[in-house]
């Protein structure tokens, strides 16, 4: 009897972790897509209304997509409390947050790291090249992700429970 | 110790927007100033390089780069480059791209009306200047609210039938001339109650953003109840956009200096309206030696010059004289 919820246990943690690798593969295109979209809202408030920065994030924050919306909000949240600090330092611990719950992985977050370091300290023509250069980073980064889901949903999936399979036959 | 602590409220509430665009160990650094300095600190000046100057009413000292002030430059803190880059970052609130005006004409107006100079690389074209780049200087002037300056000069700018004279300033910088300016607006856009003196209409073309302190157009100074305000508008334009816009009985302006404005104020001594403005120079005769200015005094249409300087501290009125070169009134030092 214990011998059986022993395996039920080792199969259904192992297929556990299978599904959560699988579903970050599986969300970074998305969110990837979704990061595109809100840079392209936040040139858009530099290009046409020069709003100040804060403004602009915070009607980013509020437009975009709410899995990806913590980036910004965080950001402008350090930003207003009048602690000093510059942006790039703001961005950088909002980033470090947002990567921890977001499926984006180590060089989307170094694409997204170099963007927070140029953001608002510079004239309209500079901040819209660093905007488009971080999107087409991202364009290029999300469609190595489409390939990687293709290939590792289905994989992952499967092989959580396989290797909990495999853990049962080896110590029963 | 409620007294105590309510008067450092006081300090902060002056000095808060301006120690806010310091980076936080700066701010650290002068708060722990003695209330008597914070009370005097009339500017805070960063150069790249060099000692954080800190300018109190009666002199400039560095800030010493553990406590206090000092003399000497070897002790002062040194501003280096992430100070620099801090600054610029909390001045412009993280968005540099929408201060292009601003850098265009070289300072930047605070929330409660501090300024703050910026300077730097110039980019020009066709001869226009088109932004600033590399910025390396900052001087950030502390703004405190000094209602009552005028009340001494008032009864001289207003006549027995209740008008108000063309009057004219002249003074050096710093010596209180838009202070009192501004002062001199809010109590003739209220009324002066003392004098049997209702108020009027006053309009200001504010070129400089330093009499009403405009931040996103709202003035952030006291300048009246019946004041309007045409913020970092050119004043040639702005005194003819206000007397056809908001039918002003006084019209005021500061540092005038250019043909177009002489004409512009011909224009206003035409239309019946007031004109309350100011020159820099430290006497009639200095003012009378710049030809734009000559012409405007040789119309003998002001009616009122008041003559200030720092003799007796900031805002000394060391004379008023009236259309016609009279003496009215003569400072006769202490």
């Amino acid at each position: 009897m214990l011998t059986f919820f022993g395996v039920i246990l080792i199969l259904l943690a192992c297929s556990y972790v299978g599904f959560a690798v699988a579903e970050k593969y599986r969300r970074r295109p998305q969110d990837l897509r979704y990061l595109q979209s809100a840079l392209q809202m936040l040139e858009t408030e530099i290009a046409y209304g020069a709003t100040p920065l804060p403004d602009a994030l915070g009607q980013v924050a509020q437009r975009c997509e709410k899995d990806i919306a913590a980036l910004f909000t965080v950001t402008v949240d350090q930003l207003i409390s009048g602690d000093g600090g510059t942006v790039r330092e703001a961005w950088e611990r909002a980033l470090k947050h947002f990567c921890r719950q977001s499926a984006i992985n180590s060089a989307d977050a170094a694409v997204l790291t170099a963007l927070g370091g140029n953001l608002g300290i510079s004239d309209q023509q500079d901040q819209i090249k660093h905007l488009q250069l971080a999107r087409e980073q991202l364009k290029i980064e999300a469609s190595k992700a489409e390939v990687e889901a293709v290939k590792n949903v289905k994989l992952y999936n499967y092989l959580g429970f396989l290797s909990g399979l495999t853990i049962v036959i080896i110590f029963i | 110790m409620n007294l105590v602590s309510r008067s450092l409220e006081n300090i902060n509430n002056s000095l808060t927007g301006v120690v806010g665009v310091l980076p936080l160990h700066l701010r650290k650094m002068i708060h722990r100033l003695p209330p008597v300095i914070l009370n005097q600190v009339e500017e805070v000046r960063l150069r790249y390089h060099r000692p954080l100057t800190i300018g109190l009413n009666s002199k400039d000292c560095f800030l010493h780069h553990t406590h206090g002030l000092t003399d000497t430059p070897e002790q002062a803190y040194i501003v280096n480059a992430d100070d620099i880059s801090r600054v610029i970052q909390l001045v412009s609130n993280s968005s540099i791209y929408a201060l292009e005006e601003e850098l265009r004409s070289g300072y930047i107006t605070l929330p409660a009306g501090h300024r703050v100079g910026i300077t730097g690389k110039v980019l020009t074209e066709n001869s226009q200047v088109k932004t600033m780049k590399y910025i390396s200087g900052f001087n950030i002037r502390v703004s405190r609210p000094m209602t009552g300056v005028a009340d001494a000069v008032l009864k001289h700018l207003i006549s027995p039938q209740g008008f108000v004279y063309h009057t004219m300033l002249i003074s050096p910088p710093r010596c209180g001339k838009t202070t009192l300016l501004r002062d001199i607006i809010r109590q003739l856009s209220n009324g002066v109650p003392g004098l049997n003196f209702t108020g009027v209409t006053v309009g200001v073309v504010d070129e400089r953003s330093e009499i009403a302190g405009c931040y996103h157009g709202i003035p952030q100074h006291d300048v009246g109840l019946r004041t309007d305000v045409l913020d970092a508008c050119p004043k040639a334009v702005g005194m003819m956009m206000l007397l056809r816009s908001m039918s002003p009985q006084v019209i005021a302006t500061d540092e005038i200096g250019r043909v177009e404005d002489v004409l512009a104020i011909e224009d206003i001594l035409n239309a019946g309206v007031k004109v309350l403005t100011t020159v820099h120079g430290s006497s009639l005769e200095e003012s009378n030696r710049r030809p734009v200015l000559t012409k405007l005094l040789q119309m003998k249409v002001i009616e009122r010059l008041i003559i200030l300087s720092r003799s007796n501290g900031v805002g000394t009125v060391e004379q008023i004289i009236d259309g016609s070169g009279k003496c009215l009134f003569k400072n006769r030092g202490d």
